[in-house]
Formats: C-alpha cells, sequence, structure tokens
C-alpha cells in the first residue's frame, strides 16, 4: 500500500474536522493520513520484519543484524533437512485446527447457557469458570503432566488437545455469552412456540446469528494454539513433536542457535498470516461483546 | 449454514481418526533403548558412537530431543513419578545430586576406570558412595584472546593487568571493549564465578571446597561478604563503570549475548566453555575465526597459582528401567566409553574433551588446541568443580547471583553494606542441604 | 441446561480443575521436586510465603504496576488503532492484518526479538539512537528500563486483542447520534469524549477485566526479558512461584506461591468489575 494507490472516492468521515488540518487542502490531508497510517504499521511491524532480517542473515550476523549485508536462505534449508520439522508443521496444524474446532464446539452451548439462563447453576457456573481460570499455570502444570502420563495420552494428539481445551473455556463462554447477549432472544421464543425444541431453537435460530463471533474467536483460537509454547513442551515428546517444542530445542545449555530458531519462526509465521490475512474480516467485525 | 455444520462434522470425524491412528502406531518393537538428551553438537556425537554399537547389536536408539529450558523438571519429575519414558538421559554436575536416589549405579560400566575419577567423585555419587554417571565428555570455561591482538607472551596475568591490557587495545582502537562475559542467574561462571575462583574465594567458605560434610562442619557459612569476594565485585564495578573495559550492560548478559558481541570481534577476552572453540573458531559462525586461542585465567590480588575448572556431562540410566534393556544400556555406554577413535572424533568434531583419559595422550601428542587446554587445564594443580553439589545447589546460586548483582548496580561504597545483606539468604539457601 | 455445559464441565475437570487439586494438595506437603515425601506440612508454606517481604513486598506490587502501565497503555493504543481502522480507507485490509501481526509470532518467540532489539551492542534500538546523535542507553542493566522493555514487550503483544475487540465495539454502535453530532458540528474529540467512550464503556470494561487477569499471571515476557533481574527488581509474582517451584525445587512452596497469587487476582479482578461496572452506570 502506497500513497500512489489514493482513491480519490474514498469516503472520508468526521468532515467538520476544524483547525489544522482544514487549512491544508483535501489531498494534503489524505497524504497525512497516509503517512500516518503507514508509521503506525511500521512501528507495529517492526520486530516482525527484524525477525524475519535476522532468519535471513548467516549465523555469524544473526545477533548485529545491522552490520554487514550478507543475506542467505541457509538457515530455512538447514531447518527443512531436520525430517522432523515437517511432522511438526503437520502436527502443529492438526492440533491447532482440533483445538479451535473442539473448544468452539463446546464452549458455544456453554456460552448459550450463559447468556440465557438466570439462577444458581448459571452463576455457579460462571463463577467455576472464573475462579480456575485465576489459577497460575504453575502451580498446576506439573500434576498435569503426571496426570496425563497416567492416563495414557501423554505424547499423544488428545493430551495436548484437551487440556488446550480445558484453558479456553472460561475466556471462550465468557466472550460467547456476549455474543448471545447482542442477539435478539424474541426469535428464539417465537421458535419455541413454534413447536421447536429448545435444542431446535438453539441449533436454528441462535447458532447461526452468532457465527461470525465464532468465526472470529475461531482464528484467535488458532492462533494462540498455533503458537502456545508451554503445554507444547509439557505434554508432548518425540511422537507427537509441535513446531513450537522444535523452536525451543535451537536453545541448548551453552546458548542459542538464533539463526535457526528466527528462520522456523518465520517459517511458522506463514500459516498465521495466511489465516488472518482470510480470516480479519470475521476477526475485525464478529467480536461483539 | 448446513454446509458449515456438515463441515464441522467431517472435520472431528477426520481429527478423531487421526488421533486412533496416532495411537496406534506407538506399539513397540524389538530391544529399544529411549535416549533423552538435549540437542547440542557433543550429545549428537556421543549418541552417534553408540549407534555404532547399536547398529552391531540389534539394539534400537530412539533419540528424544528435549528443550533445555524443561530438560531438568520434566526429567525429575519422570523420575521421581516412575514414568517409563527414557533408558538413558542426558546427566550434568549440577543437578549429580538431586537425581542421585533415582539412578542406576554405573560402577559396572566397562571402561568407568579410564575416566577421570575426582569429576565423577565430586557430584555423582549416591549414598552408597556409587558413581550414578558415564561421562561422554569434559565441560568447562577457559580464557579466550585474540590472537590478532596479543600474542601468547603478553597475555594478561592478573585482573590489573586484564584491565590495562584493554584499556591500551581500547584507546588504539583495535577492538571495542576489552571483556565480555555473562552475569546473569545461571551465568554467573563467565564473571563471577572464575572470577572468584581466581582470588581465593568462592560462594561458600572454605573455599574451593566441595565435600559437603566440611560444609556443614562449616556451619554452611556464604564467602560473600569477604574480603575477597568485595574484591571480586569492585573489580567488576570498575570494569563496567570506571576501567570501562567492559559494556556497561554486562550486568544483563546472558552467555549469548557475551558470545554474540566475541563472536562478533567487538570484544578481545571472554571466558566461556571450551566446548565453544568449534563455534568461535567457525567462518560460517563467528567474525573473529581464526584469531582466537585459550590462556590461563588472570588471577586476583589474593591468588598466585593457576586455578582450572573441570566438570564433566554425562548419561545416566533410571533405577526403573527393566532388567534387560538396562543391561543393553550399560553395555553401549561402556562401548560408547571405550570406542578410543570414536572419542577422538567427539573431539575432532565439537571441542569436547572426551572422557577416555587414555586417548588425552594421543590427542596431546597430535592436537595443538588439546596441548593447550591439557596445559592450562588438565595439568594445573588446583582443579574447581562449577558447581555445589548438594540439591540445594540452584537456591544457593540465585541467592548468590542475587546478592552480587544487586551489590554492582549501585554506588561502589555501598558495595560492602550490600553484599552483608545478601549472606543470610546464601546461607539459609545451603543450611537446608540435609 | 446442565447438558449445554456438560462437555465443557467435563474436560475442564479432568485437564484443569484434578490437576489444579493436586497442586493445592502439593502446597500442603512437604514435597521437593527432587524428593516428594508428601508429608503433610499444613498452611507452612502459605505462612512462609505471606511473611516473605520479597512476595507482598515486592513481586505483588511489581506485578500490580506491570499489570496497570501494561493494561492502560494497551487499550489506549488499541482504541486509537480501533478508531482508525473503523474508517474506510484503501489499504485497509493490509492494515488490518498488519495489526493483527503481533497475535501471529509465539510470544516467547517476539520476547527473544525484544531482548535482542534492547541489548546495548547490537540491540538495534541503541544503533537507532546513536544513528541520530543520542548517547546509547544500557537498557536491561536498571530496574525502570527493563521493567519498561517488559512493558513495551507485553504492550506490543496486546494492543491488537483490544484493538479487535473495541473496533467490533464500535461498529455494533447505532449510526443516529453520530450523525446527529455531524449536523450540530461537533469537533471529533467533542464526538469521541461524550458518544464514543461512554457508549464503548461496557466492551472497555469486559476487556480490561479479562486482559488485567492474564497480565497479572504475565511469565514468558518476564522470564524471558529479565527473569526478574536485575537482582529481583523486576520480578513479578509467577516469577517467584516459578523459582521457588522450578528453580529451587520446592514445588510445595512454588504452588502455595501460586495459589496466594491465585486468590489476589480473584478478589483484584473481582473489585475492578465492580468498580468499572459502577462507573458505567454512573456515567449513564
Amino acid at each position: 500500500m502506497t500513497v500512489a494507490t489514493l482513491d480519490t472516492r474514498t469516503p472520508m468521515p468526521h468532515k467538520s474536522e476544524r483547525g489544522f488540518f482544514s487549512l491544508m487542502a483535501p489531498g494534503a490531508r489524505r497524504a497525512f493520513f497516509y503517512l500516518f497510517v503507514i508509521g503506525v504499521g511500521f512501528i507495529i511491524a517492526f520486530p516482525v520484519l527484524w525477525l524475519v532480517l535476522t532468519s535471513l542473515r548467516p549465523a555469524s550476523g544473526m545477533f548485529y543484524v545491522h552490520r554487514g549485508t550478507e543475506f542467505t536462505l541457509d538457515n530455512f534449508f538447514e531447518v527443512f533437512e531436520n525430517r522432523i520439522v515437517i511432522k511438526a508443521y503437520i502436527n502443529s496444524a492438526i492440533i491447532a485446527t482440533l483445538a479451535t474446532v473442539l473448544s468452539l464446539g463446546i464452549t458455544v452451548t456453554s456460552g448459550y447457557m450463559l447468556s440465557r439462563f438466570r439462577g444458581p447453576i448459571a452463576s455457579g457456573w460462571f463463577s467455576i469458570i472464573y475462579v480456575f481460570r485465576c489459577v497460575p499455570y504453575i502451580s498446576w502444570v506439573l500434576p498435569l503432566y503426571i496426570l496425563t502420563q497416567n492416563l495414557g495420552v501423554y505424547d499423544t494428539y488428545l493430551g495436548l488437545l484437551l487440556p488446550h481445551i480445558a484453558v479456553h473455556i472460561c475466556f471462550f463462554s465468557w466472550l460467547m455469552k456476549g455474543f448471545f447477549d447482542g442477539i435478539d432472544p424474541s426469535m428464539e421464543y417465537a421458535a419455541l412456540i413454534d413447536g421447536c425444541t429448545r435444542w431446535g431453537a438453539f441449533v436454528r435460530v441462535a447458532l447461526p446469528s452468532a457465527v461470525p463471533g465464532l468465526a472470529a474467536l475461531a482464528v484467535l483460537c488458532w492462533l494462540w494454539t498455533w503458537n502456545e509454547f508451554l503445554f507444547a513442551l509439557l505434554l508432548t515428546s518425540h511422537q507427537t513433536p509441535v513446531l513450537t517444542v522444535v523452536m525451543a530445542q535451537f536453545v541448548h545449555e551453552l546458548g542459542i542457535e538464533w539463526n535457526l530458531m528466527s528462520a522456523t519462526a518465520v517459517m511458522a509465521l506463514g500459516p498465521a498470516l495466511l489465516i488472518t490475512f482470510f480470516g480479519q474480516k470475521y476477526v475485525i467485525t464478529g467480536l461483539k461483546i | 449454514m448446513k454446509g458449515w455444520t456438515a463441515h464441522l462434522r467431517a472435520f472431528v470425524a477426520a481429527g478423531a481418526m487421526g488421533v486412533s491412528a496416532l495411537m496406534a502406531s506407538s506399539a513397540a518393537s524389538a530391544v529399544e533403548i529411549k535416549i533423552g538428551y538435549m540437542k547440542h553438537p557433543i550429545q549428537e556425537a556421543s549418541i552417534a558412537i553408540m549407534e555404532k554399537w547399536a547398529a552391531k547389536n540389534g539394539v534400537t536408539i530412539i533419540k528424544i530431543p528435549m528443550a533445555y529450558e524443561i530438560f531438568m523438571e520434566k526429567v525429575t519429575a519422570t523420575l521421581t513419578s516412575g514414568g517409563d519414558q527414557y533408558d538413558i538421559i542426558w546427566h550434568n554436575d549440577d543437578w549429580g545430586q538431586l537425581w542421585k536416589n533415582w539412578l542406576t549405579p554405573t560402577n559396572d560400566v566397562p571402561g568407568m576406570d579410564t575416566v577421570l575419577k575426582q569429576t565423577v567423585d565430586v557430584a555423582f555419587l549416591n549414598t552408597d558412595g556409587k558413581p550414578t554417571v558415564v561421562p561422554m565428555a569434559h565441560t568447562f570455561g577457559v580464557f579466550y584472546y585474540r590472537t590478532d591482538l596479543i600474542d601468547e607472551a603478553h597475555l594478561p596475568k592478573t585482573w590489573d593487568e586484564l584491565s590495562t591490557i584493554s584499556q591500551k587495545l581500547q584507546q588504539e582502537e583495535k577492538v571495542k571493549w576489552g571483556f565480555v562475559g555473562s552475569m546473569a542467574m545461571n551465568h554467573s561462571w563467565f564473571s563471577w564465578f572464575w572470577a572468584n575462583w581466581t582470588n581465593n574465594c568462592d560462594v561458600l567458605a572454605p573455599a574451593y571446597e566441595r565435600d559437603n560434610k566440611v560444609l556443614a562442619a562449616n556451619g554452611w557459612k556464604p564467602m560473600i561478604a569477604d574480603k575477597c569476594s568485595q574484591q571480586v565485585v569492585e573489580y567488576w564495578w570498575d570494569a563496567i563503570n570506571k576501567t570501562k573495559i567492559s559494556p556497561p550492560a554486562m550486568i544483563s548478559y546472558t552467555r549469548n549475548d557475551a558470545n554474540a558481541i566475541f563472536q562478533a570481534g567487538d570484544a578481545a577476552f571472554t571466558v566461556a566453555d571450551l566446548t565453544l572453540y568449534g563455534q568461535f573458531n567457525d567462518p560460517k559462525k563467528s567474525k573473529v575465526a581464526g584469531k582466537i586461542n585459550i590462556g590461563f585465567l588472570p588471577l586476583g590480588p589474593s591468588r598466585t597459582e593457576p586455578v582450572a575448572w573441570n566438570d564433566i556431562w554425562g548419561w545416566a540410566i533410571p533405577k526403573g528401567v527393566p532388567a534387560e534393556r538396562k543391561e543393553a544400556a550399560k553395555k553401549m555406554l561402556g562401548a560408547m566409553l571405550l570406542d578410543k577413535e570414536g572419542q577422538i572424533d567427539l573431539w575432532k568434531a565439537t571441542g569436547g574433551p572426551p572422557p577416555n583419559t587414555e586417548v588425552w595422550k594421543t590427542l596431546a601428542e597430535t592436537d595443538p588446541l588439546f596441548r593447550r587446554a591439557d596445559e592450562v587445564v588438565f595439568k594445573v594443580m588446583k582443579v574447581i568443580a562449577g558447581g555445589y553439589y548438594t540439591p540445594e545447589w540452584p537456591a544457593i546460586h540465585k541467592a548468590y547471583n542475587d546478592g552480587v548483582v544487586g551489590a554492582l548496580n549501585g554506588s561502589r561504597e555501598d558495595i560492602p553494606k550490600k553484599l552483608e545483606a545478601a549472606a543470610p539468604a546464601i546461607h539459609a539457601a545451603a543450611a537446608r542441604t540435609n | 441446561m446442565l447438558a449445554l455445559i456438560a462437555p465443557a464441565a467435563v474436560t475442564m475437570a479432568l485437564f484443569q480443575v484434578v490437576p489444579i487439586i493436586l497442586g493445592a494438595n502439593a502446597s500442603f506437603r512437604d514435597w521437593t521436586l527432587y524428593d516428594p515425601k508428601k508429608t503433610w506440612v499444613g498452611l507452612k508454606h502459605y505462612i512462609e510465603v505471606i511473611t516473605d517481604p520479597a512476595f507482598f513486598g515486592l513481586a505483588i506490587p511489581n506485578t500490580l504496576l506491570f499489570l496497570v502501565l501494561s493494561v492502560s497503555l494497551s487499550l489506549t493504543f488499541g482504541l486509537g488503532l480501533a478508531l482508525l481502522l473503523n474508517r474506510s480507507f484503501v489499504g485497509q485490509s493490509v492494515v488490518r492484518t498488519i495489526v493483527l501481526l503481533p497475535l501471529m509470532v509465539a510470544p516467547v518467540i517476539a520476547s527473544i526479538m525484544m531482548r535482542w532489539m534492547f541489548n546495548d551492542q547490537f540491540g538495534i534500538v541503541n544503533v537507532v539512537l546513536e544513528g541520530v546523535g543520542l548517547p546509547p542507553v544500557a537498557w536491561l542493566a536498571y530496574r525502570w528500563t527493563t521493567m519498561m522493555v517488559i512493558v513495551l514487550a507485553d504492550v506490543w503483544l496486546w494492543t491488537p486483542w483490544f484493538a479487535v475487540l473495541l473496533l467490533a465495539g464500535l461498529q455494533s454502535l447505532p449510526k443516529e447520534p453520530f450523525e446527529a453530532a455531524a449536523i450540530d458540528a461537533a469537533g471529533p474529540w467533542r464526538v469521541f469524549r461524550s458518544l464514543t467512550l461512554p457508549m464503548l464503556r461496557p466492551v472497555i470494561v469486559v476487556c480490561v477485566v479479562i486482559r488485567s487477569i492474564d497480565a497479572f499471571r504475565v511469565f514468558d515476557q518476564v522470564w524471558v526479558i529479565s527473569g526478574g533481574g536485575p537482582a529481583r527488581t523486576t520480578e513479578m509474582f509467577s516469577i517467584y512461584a516459578y523459582v521457588e517451584a522450578f528453580q529451587r525445587m520446592n514445588f510445595g512452596k512454588g504452588s502455595a506461591a501460586a495459589l496466594v497469587g491465585g486468590a489476589v487476582i480473584v478478589v483484584f479482578g473481582l473489585v475492578l468489575y465492580r468498580l468499572l461496572n459502577r462507573a458505567v452506570e454512573v456515567s449513564k
């Protein structure tokens, strides 16, 4: 996006702006606006751009990124030589997708319940998810590790998925409650009077209206699971390697292979970018609470 | 909306199939030895030696790399909860006493008589006095210098010389900094500890003592407020603020920061692991490749004889491993120790001195770097182990590091007072040893 | 009604509640990582934590300071971005994607990146400072500059989150009051003060409460950037608990510290929610 692509038909709201900017010609105002947008975008994107630049530097320049002009794709080749990376890539994608689908699947009803029902069960459920969300991971990741071993799901998809879903329950239920709060319940009551069951009213009437919100949450959930470190490090091993664990292995006791780590991180950025680019429309419009 | 729910259902079904397929694929085969380790060239090279033996003896090795960040925590939890995840695990002197009761004694592993006994005995004996480790390589820090800036004859022999030589090089604009080394928690060796050791000083009194009985009899007394330790902190205070031979933010450095600066050619001297020699000397990774060598640690005002530091990395076998696999693991580790060619290859490939002392003579005759290491480390009379060998060591280290970093981060006059204030926390941590 | 929450409740019970109870159990016992004797010690660990001046005197105040700074700054920037993205202009979808960039990088990687960027020797920040003739700063060597870097990393990571939620809120606002304001020729600042902000308040309340709970438990950024240093000066409560449980190996005490901190968050979150809600009521 550059200033040259300016479209004169772009509607500019706040036509009543006064003072400094109103003294300028409309074109200059727009140029200022775009300069501002580009500046803000650059600041936000900078750490990521720097990460990309780092991943293109040879190991001798991975810290002094600004010094020297050697650039190379070797880091990426070296990362891909490790057969486990491809497997981890696929595993990460599967786990992020499944975690998204399942988390949304089980929290959508929970959010609906919080929104439509009153009484001790609803408020009790809300208190429970609120209180348990407040418990810091440090007190329970270790028991979780031992628990997944005892249940025989350590180092499997299931063993990583279920804890992920569990920790999403509070936040997602809370947001989903917001989505359903924003949907007028009178349509559902009409459906109920027409002979629909409560479940039918939920599936046919309430759920479709909540889809934009669900889509938005899906994007966020996918990104969170894709980038999650702690559970992945603890609950997986050689059979179910995921990308973040592969990244963490570039740190060893005597140092960090930052060039390879950043290359892996940049590789992981690809699918995340795709998901975000195509999902951002929903993210922006869907998250009404 | 119908399409959407159908997709969802298909997705869930596919996921469930994936899960069950994956669970089925984890069935066992013949004799499998699972090795839990950290991805590091030395460990990879050591496993490569074992793989030679495994291929000949019909054993399959399954490599389970683990991130360093959680290695110790995860393995500790596995050992204490009786999990059967690993048959062989990477072992390190830092947690030698932590795991001693959960590991199989290794005194009957062939080749254990060829290793340097003191490096095993200092940290890895269980309550019956039996070793619980099979050494893989020696790891210790050495003093690195730039051969393009200074020759061997003019190396700094004392801290003062380190400052004056550094300042001279900096004034001549040959190099940006004199000395760079890490100071942050868990990286104390490359500034605080080596300076302590070269000044007749240590974390606990008496200096250099590692026998817990002696330390306990001495009341787990911290040396942090002693004169020698005060000199250490004042030296680094000066290095950062007065003589300016070290970068201003060195107090926050991990070894990554320090190594990065040395490898970029911005420092004349550093203290780092000898096993990093390969990395420092690799033109692909370092701007100072071909321009480095190692020397003696410069001595502080209280000491006149050289000191060196020597520790090992090793392998261990958890107690809970079934007898058959335990037997195979012992044989394989023994074969690793006795494979002299493999040991020499390990040194050539990584710069990690091999554990079998019988190959040292060959290496000293043929390899200039090993000869130098022999001179500045192995032949030095006073050899110090890097840690303290009580389960409380991480707590002691943390309390010590917080104390010295806190004292350095202020005015020079306040140093003695702050060190005095930090001593009780170190004592409290150490005295919890039972 | 119970059927609606059953799947969520079962998953949570098994993979969150059970481990939390096991962890809580450990906090009452002599439970070191390397030698879990599991003998009952009652409230010993809790008393140790509560009476430790480093907990309520250092870790909790640091955490609260971090929380206030991080949440208020990311709220401000997030709101600014939301207002920006609420206009329509060419290239909007690209800008939206850029704004969401921080959500696409693993927080641990982003934190490592920040740490290198603020290194006094090779960090790009000092290179730029020196480039424009300013003296370089040893960012990570002092308490407040280190705290600033940690807050900055967190603000960078979480501003998009605020922006997204607030933008959705903005877009669901009714159009009429804004049209009326335009007819009255009200300035943009007045429109923002007297229309946008009051109408967005409910969304802001929920965002701030949820984010505060999470900011209170911040770990990755602090651990990677400073490790709580130099010399414990930027130690947050989660670092305190981590160091006790995993560095000093006293899982019982670490767990107790985590749970005391958890209790502080529960109360803090409730009070914050009430206060903010009251502010909303009053403003109506």
